[in-house]
């Protein structure tokens, strides 16, 4: 079936391209950039100060040569691609933002962050870590707030309460046109395959609300359309797959495409390059805006919170709604909190939902692609 | 009367099994793959008739692109269809390759349940027994063979290839048994394995099957750690293309 590109602005399948040129308009419009790495980075803040966030590049393999002649080899992909990246200085984002937004997710982008704001003024966020004690939500609060305070004097910008508030209502307009866009993917067979998933995500996260929901209106426009029309991918017995765990893009895009050459559909990219990203709601009209996203920030079921139940939870909420014949967990190598993690949530999908589970252990190489197709089609004909 | 071919391209061997329609072998052929092995694939097809052939082992794609008429299967499944027509009770397997290890969780009819299966890492496969008995001057049949007789258990900790061969030099080094070595060398095989199966089930015996499942030490040491039953089914290294041939020769039953 010949299906018509969903944006259709020549860039699609190239998201990194579309999004670079949307990041040049802003740039040429005098707009100042700071540069995100993670789903922690409260962009509602962001936003409510006139500046743009662009997510930097991590997902490339070819930089990592470079990242290695510092870093220690046997660290995750995404760190040293990160770093790779920095050093040799080819992130054209990295280089149109004016400073850094980190946060303590993990040791190793920890340390990495000590060498990076060597490069580029960085701010770097305590995050809680232990979600559900009642400090965590005071403390990243504060750490809201500092952030504030930081861009406040590199940007000389403000924030009120107010711009705060109207940042925080786009944002949840945006997020729940996403949510609507991923039905799609629930539709049996779905309407959306991860390619347009990953072009419209990618797109999305640095896009302010305004500037999202006419597009996403007019995407969910055609999809009716295509329903209507009774276009879909794959067939009926196509296997639907849910693909949790680490972030997935670029080089590390693998997994998806093998998963499609297998015969299956990826029907939920869960993870902060997927569905994740746009989960949640931010309380609106509160007397504390700052806490109110402080608060939908601490419900990120990220691997690097414990206890993170949430992560259950939120894997039932998207088995149930989007039906999917097995869960592949993609871990990448050295993310210790995702790998060990990987047994919970193997045992859980497993008993709570009778579903096959396989977790994928991998980087940006590709040298393992004959080993992870025997896996993926292994599992593909334990459905059959 | 139709013939069903399964071709089982390895990273080390390539087996070929011709079945008839009830499943009986017509044919058996074993040869090395070397580096071109889809000439070696060609070299024993030849001469060998067959209506229908499936191709399973980390060269079936090739072998697909190659072969238009194939099928494919993963050796995860073939290896599965292969035990149970001998051990037809079968609920867990161990299949130690040439590259890959793999343990196999089977259900009551004999269909895979769950698997495990190595990452990239040559660890604890064919491969590395390969490396090490040559490191040490034994043959691959006495390799086995001497482990099996050693008097006493020595430890090697490294997993990968690379540093288990500096941990054997320094080892030979320090005037340690060869024999013992050799035993330590299967010792750490067995314990990558052994994690394996037990992700995947905790009772019943184990068929062992693939390359390696020929190696007496490696059995031994299994049912050793695990206290569970290590059954070898004869020619282990012919599970994969048999149960290739196997289920087409099923399908074709099926559809008659």
């Amino acid at each position: 079936m010949n299906i018509e590109p969903l944006m259709n602005d020549g860039f699609d399948g190239e998201p990194a391209r579309r999004v670079l040129r949307y990041m040049e308009g802003h740039k040429e419009k005098g707009h100042p950039i700071v540069g995100i790495y993670c789903g922690y980075a409260p962009i509602e803040l962001i936003y409510a100060m006139g500046i743009v966030p662009t997510v930097l590049c991590a997902f490339s393999k070819a930089p990592i040569p470079s990242a290695e002649a510092i870093l220690p080899a046997n660290l995750c992909p995404l760190i040293k691609s990160s770093y790779g990246f920095i050093l040799e200085g080819t992130c054209p984002f990295f280089s149109m933002s004016s400073a850094i937004i980190a946060e303590t997710t993990c040791d190793g982008k920890k340390k990495m962050f000590e060498l990076a704001a060597q490069v580029k003024p960085l701010h770097v966020m305590d995050l809680p870590q232990l979600p559900d004690e009642v400090e965590a939500l005071d403390n990243w609060t504060v750490m809201i707030r500092k952030l504030q305070g930081f861009l406040e004097k590199t940007y000389h910008t403000k924030a009120t309460d107010q711009t705060i508030e109207t940042a925080i209502q786009k944002t949840n307009r945006k997020n729940s046109m996403m949510r609507k866009f991923y039905d799609y993917a629930a539709i049996h067979p779905p309407v959306i395959n991860w390619q347009e998933m990953y072009d419209v995500g990618f797109l999305a996260l640095p896009s302010t609300g305004d500037e999202m929901i006419p597009l996403l209106e007019t995407l969910l426009e055609k999809l009716d359309k295509r329903v209507e029309q009774g276009v879909h991918y794959g067939s009926p017995e196509s296997p639907r797959v849910l693909v949790t765990g680490c972030p997935v893009g670029g080089d590390a895009l693998k997994i998806f495409k093998i998963i499609e050459a297998a015969g299956g559909l990826v029907v939920v990219p869960d993870a902060c390059t997927g569905i994740k990203a746009f989960m949640g709601k931010i309380e609106e009209n509160t007397p504390d805006p700052v806490r109110a996203i402080a608060q939908r920030y601490l419900e990120i079921p990220c691997a690097c919170m414990t206890p993170n139940d949430r992560r259950l939870s939120s894997l039932s909420e998207m088995i149930e709604k989007f039906k999917p014949d097995a869960v592949v967990d993609f871990v990448l190598t050295a993310c210790h909190s995702y790998n060990v993690e990987a047994y919970k949530v193997g045992e859980y999908v497993g008993e709570r939902h009778g579903l096959p589970y396989l977790k994928i252990e991998s980087d940006y190489s590709d040298n393992d692609e004959g080993q992870i197709r025997t896996k993926i089609e292994a599992l593909f004909e334990i459905l059959g | 009367m139709k013939v069903y071919a399964g071709i089982d391209i390895g990273s080390r061997t390539i087996e070929l099994v011709v079945v008839d329609i009830q499943g009986n072998i017509m044919d058996f052929i074993q040869t090395d793959t070397g580096f071109d092995p889809i000439t070696e694939a060609s070299r024993i097809l030849a001469g060998v008739p067959h209506d229908q052939i499936m191709a399973t082992g980390y060269g079936r794609g090739l072998f697909e692109t190659a072969f238009d008429d194939a099928q494919t299967i993963t050796e995860i499944k073939a290896h599965a269809r292969g035990v149970v027509s001998i051990f037809p009770g079968a609920t867990t397997i161990l299949d130690i390759g040439g590259q890959d290890s793999k343990a196999i969780a089977l259900n009551n009819g004999g269909r895979v349940k769950k698997f495990e299966m190595n990452d990239r890492c040559a660890a604890g496969t064919g491969k590395f027994l390969e490396i090490m008995a040559k490191n040490l001057g034994f043959s691959i049949d006495e390799f086995g063979v001497a482990a099996l007789d050693a008097k006493n258990d020595l430890s090697i900790n490294s997993m990968c290839t690379v540093f288990a061969e500096s941990e054997v030099t320094s080892l030979i080094a320090k005037g340690a048994d060869r024999k013992e070595i050799a035993r330590g060398l299967h010792l750490s095989v067995v314990k990558r394995a052994a994690g394996m199966i037990n992700r995947v089930s905790s009772l019943g015996p184990i068929v062992f099957s693939g390359g390696v499942a020929n190696n007496p030490c490696i059995k031994a040491l299994i049912s050793q750690k695990l206290g569970r039953q290590v059954l070898v089914p004869e020619m282990p290294q012919r599970m994969g293309a048999l149960g290739a041939a196997l289920i087409l020769a099923e399908k074709a039953s099926e559809s008659d």
